[in-house]
């Protein structure tokens, strides 16, 4: 490039000394400072109706400059967790990646960007919607879909399809391949609202790292710490951790119960009973019994065990499991789960005497002299009737009858159910849901074809049942009546049964969220049918108590009230109680009344005086 | 890709190659003996890889061994190669590669003052070069924890202050 | 013969960053010359080791201030040679708008800067708005003026906001209009001239001894060795442009060639408005789930793309976890700048020795790390 030296070339630059300046004068950069890009990365504002405090944004801080800090003024609900992130700008590098991986779109960078302060500590900041001085800034840079950190969609679930399964009882869900496991587990921000939420506080983060990083004998230490049939609620758990899960607020929540279930379906055996058998220690001393094997009674059983106390568990029916056995259907809970749970219960050295019903075969005050501490896991196996007319005909059947039954069938005890071409189902809980998609098997098995409808009172979104009943059995075939009240069980001329006359439901609960549900009477819905099964909820049975004994557990609507925390009966206090009998039904809920007896047990027992030799 | 081929093929006729990785499709990386390494960089010179791009090394502390990584560059196929070799973490010496090329002996030195191999031959390398007045084991070692090291070293800064509140002064 | 120590630095305004030179001069001429880098040692290495994949994004920038994304480049280069990761076709082109505009904006700052070891201040000040011009840009795209943390692995964090194609030709078209200006300002200079012709001379054994790669070795082997040419990476196999060199390596010959390279960035910014896909996704998966537990697959890979000073590449190691084995970084001056100093500043006139430190390109930050 031919450049001579050139004397005068450079003196043309002088003409810029009579040329405006484009830059920008002092004062004006605190007066009046230039308006920053609309992506601009500025101070952070944080929404707090948004927020739920899960802390996503200080794990990913690459300078851990976000601190979660506790704050009095918030409650402390499920789902969320009563801090708010505070920002250390003296570090923060203002990368944006809390704002990228932000689980519920609260945090935000504004445009503005002017701070100053002598004080160090003047740069630590806990962001509200209006940001740091309080004053109203645009947003700036939000997430968007490309900047996303998260991974929003569940991996599939592989399962039987509506018409595969719909004539037997194989369980549905396949349970997670290894490759779909790791994936889902790599969804988990690990903020723990989940285990906050759990009632049995479930390791659940931490068992998801474990499935993360393919060390499922880690993953069972963690299952077994606070659940002892980690296979059940694997498959069954009402999952209230992934109603909180912090990912459902943007997308779809972790699947943590499939994830629960991956770990022990998929732990070799020996890995398994090692970590298992390992967990036993000698410590405590004495003899508990335990009426009913049912979660509750379980949990209890298998923690007690765990401390080294000697248990023997008293079972009325012929398996043990309760509820787990002979309520929940097979297609979503298979015997051979059940029996895995319970066999390494049994291995630790639990004694359960299946067919030996206390109050009948042996008596409470038995059991009282001979150990030291009694504990009842009764669960919730009466039915609870529907008082309308004809509601006593022959073929209008109760759920916590029927259930049994489908489950003996399916095992093959017993070899006929009595089910017509055609029923009704009337409830909307999870159980009624059992109770109809039985049904729809046991007919399509005898018939070749299946007619179930289902009442409830409830309309589709106050539908007390998990959401996936509700679609799976639509997919099966269910015919829904929602929001609608039954009032009579229809007759023919003959005495058959020939349907259920109801009324549209308005709404159930009155001002003071009683019960007390009020319906259009003009509004007639006839759902057809020649049988009905009634599922509007359970109830105990105390026979098993003399009076006195009532009349101190104070049983009101069926649940013992005089309780203690601990789980201890008040007055009683040889006398522990847990479940469904103090909690209402609930698997996961007597689960961790189990844990929670067993704990108080220990403790009571340690207190040496109160053992008996 | 040709001339890709050619060279796996040449270096493989000529040497004990441990293994061969491909990582981009204008890279390859050759695993050997630490003893062949100095004829493979001369060799490697004499063919076109005359540039030395790059000597680090990595510490795989869990097989008790360094990895020396040489980078080289040959400019007219454009095809980078990897020489690396292994040595024995608890003794780790090396013979300088200075005399084939001499733009290695500061790369010595870094790889000296952030691992503690040393090169023998090569006498500056044991002089510091980045950290002055080091008092601890060579810094990137995976052995070596930077935030313990700080915390013995330096006053904790205490950042429990409250936040400023709305609308409060301070 | 009497011998006098001289420190050259930390700070100099000759000098990109904190460095010291320890200078041992007769006269005015240097004996002997010792780098003492370390002034700005920050360990980036070891905090790569113990970040997650994606929160390096926020740290390697700071590597480079001038040109902080060729940082984010090769570091995203690596992992998706590793994770075997297909960058989307569109992401690829915008990653190059973005690495022309951070080239021109160190060349000219470069270029301007000569001003700062010649004593002519008016270049390094007209250099700093033209990159500000440019920063604009950078802040409309990537929300941030300096660090970008824009280039991430998978792609770009985000796509480009509307109209900004325009605002990039306006940028241009006033860079372009001006270069003329600069040409009469420092490369028809006198000063200038007679400071750097036949200054500092750089003879292509010696460039190649040391490994100097860049505008050093081809103004002096007169080869066009560019990674863009010879390893291409991004489209760059699909724009037009020269790579300018020369037989004769002096200061002046270097500092031009700067002033041809912001030309060719130029022209190959105004192609690739032209040719990149209009629309489509910018950012490919990097792994399942959630940004705190997104993995690497195991290997070893060196990957490397031209900057402003040459050969610039990362060693990148990992182990199949969420956070990097080990990083290791190879600045472009690291050459010249330690070994260059000690053996081939000697001789050099102790007022001529900011201009060879600048010249040579000796930028102190990617040499300590």
């Amino acid at each position: 490039m031919g450049n001579k030296k050139n004397f005068f070339a450079p003196i043309k630059a002088w003409k810029y000394l009579v040329k405006k300046p484009i830059s920008i004068p002092m004062e004006d950069i605190f007066e009046n400072p230039r308006e920053a890009a609309d992506r601009y990365r500025g101070f952070h504002a944080n929404d707090w109706e948004k927020c739920i405090g899960c802390g996503t944004c200080s794990e990913i801080c690459p300078t851990n400059a976000i601190v979660m800090q506790e704050r009095e003024e918030l409650p402390d609900e499920d789902g969320s967790k009563p801090e708010k992130p505070a920002i250390d700008y003296g570090r923060c590098t203002f990368c944006g990646l809390c704002v990228d991986i932000c689980t519920t779109n609260s945090l935000t960078m504004t445009k503005e960007y002017v701070h100053i302060s002598k004080d160090v500590d003047d740069f630590y900041f806990l962001p509200k919607e209006n940001g740091i001085h309080d004053i109203k800034y645009e947003n700036a840079y939000v997430r968007d879909e490309v900047s996303e950190l998260l991974d929003l969609k569940r991996y599939d679930m592989v399962g039987l399809e509506a018409d595969e399964r719909k004539d037997s009882f194989i369980e549905i869900v396949k349970g997670f391949s290894k490759e779909t496991a790791i994936a889902e587990a790599s969804r988990c921000v690990e903020c723990g609202i989940c285990t906050k939420t759990c009632p049995a506080t479930m390791n659940i983060p931490e068992y998801i790292l474990s499935i993360w990083k393919d060390d499922l004998e880690e993953g069972v230490d963690w299952l077994y710490k606070t659940n002892p049939l980690p296979g059940v609620c694997g498959r069954i758990c009402t999952h209230k951790c992934e109603t909180a899960c912090a990912l459902g607020n943007r997308g779809e929540a972790v699947s943590i119960r499939w994830l629960k279930r991956y770990i022990v379906d998929n732990t070799p055996e020996e890995d398994y009973e090692k970590v298992v058998l390992a967990n036993v220690s000698k410590g405590g001393e004495g003899k508990v019994a335990i009426v009913g094997a049912g979660p509750a009674g379980i949990s209890a059983g298998y923690y007690l065990r765990t401390m080294g106390y000697e248990v023997d568990i008293f079972e009325a029916m012929p398996l043990a499991g309760g509820v787990m056995r002979y309520g929940i259907p097979q297609y979503r809970l298979p015997d051979y789960s059940l029996d895995k749970d319970i066999s390494f219960i049994e291995k630790i050295g639990v004694k359960i005497h299946t067919n030996t019903q206390v109050g009948k075969d042996i008596q409470l005050e038995e059991l009282h002299s001979k150990y030291d501490v009694v504990f009842l896991g009764t669960g919730f196996f009466g039915a609870r009737g529907l008082n309308i007319p004809n509601s006593d005909h022959k073929d209008v059947h109760l759920a916590m009858d029927f259930l049994p039954q489908v489950r003996d069938f399916a095992r093959g005890v017993i070899k006929d159910i009595d089910v017509h071409k055609s029923a009704v189902v009337i409830g909307g809980g999870n159980v009624a849901f059992d109770v109809a998609r039985s049904l729809i098997r046991l007919q399509e098995i005898k018939y070749g074809k299946s007619d179930v409808k289902l009442i409830a009172l409830e309309n589709e979104e106050q539908l007390p049942a998990d959401r996936e009943e509700y679609e799976e059995g639509m997919e099966e075939g269910i015919k829904y009546q929602l929001g609608c009240g039954p009032q009579e069980v229809m007759l023919d001329d003959k005495g058959n049964i020939k349907g259920v006359k109801g009324f549209k439901c308005l709404s159930i609960f009155d001002g003071q969220h009683r019960f007390n549900p009020q319906f259009d009477t003009s509004d007639v819905k006839m759902v057809e049918g020649t049988q009905v099964y009634v599922s509007i909820g359970q109830s105990p049975d105390y026979s098993y108590l003399d009076k006195e004994l009532e009349e101190k557990l104070g049983i009101t609507r069926g649940k013992i009230t005089k309780i203690g925390k601990n789980r201890q009966v008040e007055g009683v206090d040889w006398l522990f109680a847990g479940g469904d009998i103090v909690q209402g039904p609930d698997v996961i809920h007597g689960i961790a009344d189990g844990h929670e007896a067993a704990k108080a047990i220990d403790e009571y027992l340690m207190n040496g005086k109160n053992k008996k030799k | 890709m040709n001339s890709m081929n050619k060279i796996i093929e040449d270096i493989k006729s000529k040497y004990n190659v441990l293994n061969i990785e491909q990582p981009t499709k204008q890279q390859v990386s050759f695993d050997f003996e630490s003893r062949d390494i100095h004829a493979i960089l001369a060799y490697l010179k004499s063919i076109g890889w005359n540039q030395l791009t790059f000597l680090t090394c990595v510490d795989f502390i869990d097989d008790k061994e360094f990895q020396l990584v040489f980078i080289l560059m040959n400019w007219e196929t454009g095809i980078t190669i990897q020489v690396r070799t292994r040595l024995d973490r608890e003794k780790p010496l090396f013979k300088t590669i200075v005399p084939i090329f001499p733009g290695a002996k500061f790369y010595e030195r870094d790889v000296h003052e952030f691992f503690g191999v040393e090169f023998e031959g090569n006498e500056d390398s044991k002089k510091g070069l980045f950290l002055e007045l080091w008092d601890d084991i060579p810094p990137m070692r995976k052995d070596f924890d930077p935030q313990k090291y700080s915390d013995k070293k330096y006053a904790k800064r205490d950042y429990n202050v409250d936040f400023k509140k709305e609308g409060e002064e301070r | 013969m009497r011998e006098l120590k001289l420190f050259l630095g930390p700070n100099h305004p000759g000098m990109h960053g904190n460095f010291s030179v320890h200078l041992y001069v007769d006269g005015d001429i240097v004996k002997r010359a010792r780098p003492l880098p370390g002034m700005l040692h920050r360990g980036f290495e070891k905090l790569m080791e113990r970040r997650l994949w994606t929160n390096n994004i926020a740290l390697i920038p700071r590597i480079c201030v001038v040109e902080p994304d060729i940082n984010e480049m090769v570091y995203a280069m690596g992992a998706e040679a590793l994770g075997n990761i297909e960058v989307p076709e569109r992401a690829h082109w915008i990653r190059m708008i973005i690495l022309e505009l951070a080239r021109i904006g160190i060349h000219m700052m470069a270029f301007g800067g000569i001003g700062g070891p010649t004593g002519l201040y008016t270049g390094p000040n007209w250099a700093i708005t033209e990159r500000d011009l440019i920063l604009d840009i950078f802040e409309e795209i990537t929300g941030a003026r300096v660090y970008h943390m824009y280039i991430v692995v998978g792609g770009v964090r985000k796509d480009l906001p509307k109209g900004i194609e325009k605002k990039i030709e306006n940028v241009l078209d006033k860079l372009e209009g001006r270069l003329s200006e600069y040409e009469d300002l420092i490369l028809r200079n006198s000063t200038i001239i007679n400071r750097t012709k036949d200054n500092i001379v750089l003879p292509e054994e010696v460039a190649r001894e040391l490994g100097v790669t860049g505008i050093g070795l081809r103004t002096s082997s007169g080869k066009a060795y560019d990674i863009r040419k010879v390893d291409p990476y991004a489209r760059y196999d699909q724009v037009e442009f020269e790579v300018p060199v020369a037989n004769y390596s002096d200061a002046y010959t270097r500092l031009e060639t700067k002033y041809k390279e912001v030309k060719q960035s130029i022209r190959i910014i105004r192609q690739v408005l032209e040719k990149m896909p209009k629309d489509g996704p910018v950012r490919a998966k990097v792994s399942t789930g959630s940004a705190l537990k997104w993995r690497i697959p195991k290997g070893q890979v060196f990957s490397h793309i031209e900057s402003s000073r040459g050969e610039y590449g990362y060693y990148i190691v990992s182990d199949g976890s969420r956070q990097p084995y080990r990083i290791a970084v190879r600045g472009a001056s690291y050459p010249q700048g330690l070994l260059g100093i000690e053996k081939y500043l000697p001789g050099t006139r102790l007022d001529d020795v900011a201009i060879w430190l600048d010249t040579m390109g000796v930028c102190a930050p990617e040499i300590d790390r």
